[in-house]
């Protein structure tokens, strides 16, 4: 019963901390879907004196040039062509400049566009740029800056949990002060002596990572619970969960270690100096 | 098997409770630690086992030099002997089997060898009837045979003994002295036993040590 509530003692600093990270992680791939999805209909403009090779512009603020579309001077010429003489429209040709769109792999930031547009401002033949920033995606700012609080919530859990749990530790360790002094009387090691504590902290990340996990599973099976039908059109859900499976048990196991690695050393230098 | 080289004990700068020890003792040997109370008996016990460091001089333990132990020496050392206290020292929440089984387990024994040495041990102190019960189920002196089977499980060359009968009637203690007595000459382990009292009539040879004002003699 007691060892019982030692793992429910661990379990539940960690699935807190299971459940901010798969926040984070869920996040993070809804934002990544995203960018994908509005990065193919954004596009900078630019116009040139003279024409533009993709090659002197492989990459903006980072981010990868997809591809650069050169837009057909005809299209405008089209327009203006019913009031202008043979003669003008030759010369608009001689005179017109090149125009083009550039796509990105990914979507930019605020901060990134800035970047973008001054990088672009240093190509010598660039004439004026347009980067659409009073258009730039509202929504995507607002599932970035959703991330950021979601990052700032998981490291503050993830402090918290790191306490608890080593504080649970310390008490195990002070419930079974004369246990460990007889078991070292007879020459065991701290790890030996601390077995039965390791063997439950790693229970409880694996009771941790299960329980989690299951509630991952369910709501994926159930995604309508949390998004309704209408967010779909907007956000695209197209997580790996076998992936995130391996975050979870890995993140787990390896805070639940570190801690006790850590309340053992500390136990160590108290005893031994 | 036990050398003891000038040899100073203390908790404090202050006042040594050993003075230079010097005294040797043979493999096979049973040996009395006498004196009065507060003499330092204990305190010379427990430096044997590295519960407490020399201030100086040097002690070697079956080979092993305990004069300022690292870690890993004081746990081999503690590994090769057998410890026998007073208030028994048995884990409450194991039963009588898993008590006797720890120097095994630490030793690297596996579950299935370990739990049979404790039924054999069990049944070598008597107290075979007893399998399962954990140690607040059995009188005191029962408890203390369960310890001498503990520090015999793992047939180590040394068996020390703190008050070992201190706490017990005397049929309980004339058991515990009857394995004791056993372990030496039938095992030939080397027995230390600290006790304020030497019980008459012992039966088999033994060398006694008393520690008056921090000095050890050799009584004869």
């Amino acid at each position: 019963m007691k060892s019982v509530k030692t793992i429910f003692s661990f379990v539940i600093p960690l699935c807190v901390m299971l459940i901010t990270f798969s926040m984070y992680i869920f996040t993070e791939e809804i934002i990544a879907n995203y960018k994908n999805k509005i990065s193919d209909d954004y596009a900078i403009v630019v116009i040139t004196n003279t024409p533009l090779i993709k090659d002197d512009i492989n990459s903006l603020a980072g981010i990868a040039v997809k591809k650069i579309v050169t837009l057909d001077k005809e299209e405008i010429i089209q327009k203006v062509k019913d009031s202008l003489s043979e003669n003008s429209i030759f010369l608009l040709k001689q005179r017109l400049p090149f125009f083009y769109t550039l796509h990105l792999e990914t979507f930019p930031t605020s901060s990134q566009l800035e970047i973008i547009r001054n990088e672009l401002a240093k190509i010598p033949n660039i004439n004026k740029i347009e980067i659409f920033s009073k258009d730039h995606n509202k929504i995507f700012s607002l599932l970035v800056l959703n991330q950021n609080i979601i990052i700032v919530f998981f490291v503050i859990s993830l402090l918290f949990s790191i306490i608890l749990f080593s504080k649970q530790i310390q008490i195990w360790f002070y419930e079974h002060q004369e246990k460990i002094s007889i078991m070292q009387l007879h020459g065991a090691s701290i790890l030996y002596s601390a077995s039965a504590v390791i063997k439950h902290a790693l229970i409880a990340a694996f009771i941790a990572f299960l329980i989690i996990s299951s509630l991952l599973f369910f709501i994926f099976e159930n995604l309508t619970i949390i998004f309704p039908p209408e967010l779909h059109s907007i956000i695209e859900i197209d997580t790996s969960l076998n992936i995130e499976f391996v975050y979870l048990f890995v993140l787990s196991m390896s805070i639940s270690i570190t801690t006790i690695i850590g309340v053992l050393f500390k136990y160590k230098i108290r005893k031994y100096g | 098997m036990i050398k003891a080289k000038e040899i100073y004990l203390s908790y404090d700068e202050n006042r040594f409770i050993i003075k230079k020890g010097n005294f040797q003792i043979k493999p096979r040997e049973f040996v009395f630690i006498g004196g009065a109370s507060g003499s330092g008996k204990s305190t010379l016990l427990k430096s044997f086992y590295g519960d407490i460091t020399l201030k100086h001089g040097q002690l070697l333990i079956d080979n092993q030099d305990m004069s300022t132990p690292s870690n890993r020496t004081l746990r081999e050392v503690r590994k090769n002997i057998g410890v026998i206290f007073q208030d028994y020292k048995l884990v409450k929440e194991w039963t009588i089997e898993e008590n006797i089984m720890l120097p095994l387990k630490i030793n690297g024994y596996s579950n299935d060898i370990s739990k049979q040495q404790a039924i054999k041990l069990l049944s070598h102190v008597k107290l075979s009837h007893r399998e399962g019960f954990y140690p607040s189920q059995l009188s005191g002196g029962e408890q203390q045979r369960v310890a001498v089977a503990r520090a015999l499980a793992h047939n180590p060359k040394i068996i020390i003994a703190d008050e070992p009968t201190g706490n017990l009637d005397d049929s309980s203690a004339d058991l515990v002295w009857n394995l004791l007595k056993n372990a030496n000459e039938q095992l030939g382990i080397t027995i230390v036993v600290v006790t304020h009292r030497v019980p008459r009539n012992f039966g088999i040879a033994f060398r006694q040590l008393s520690i008056e004002d921090g000095i050890i003699y050799e009584v004869c």
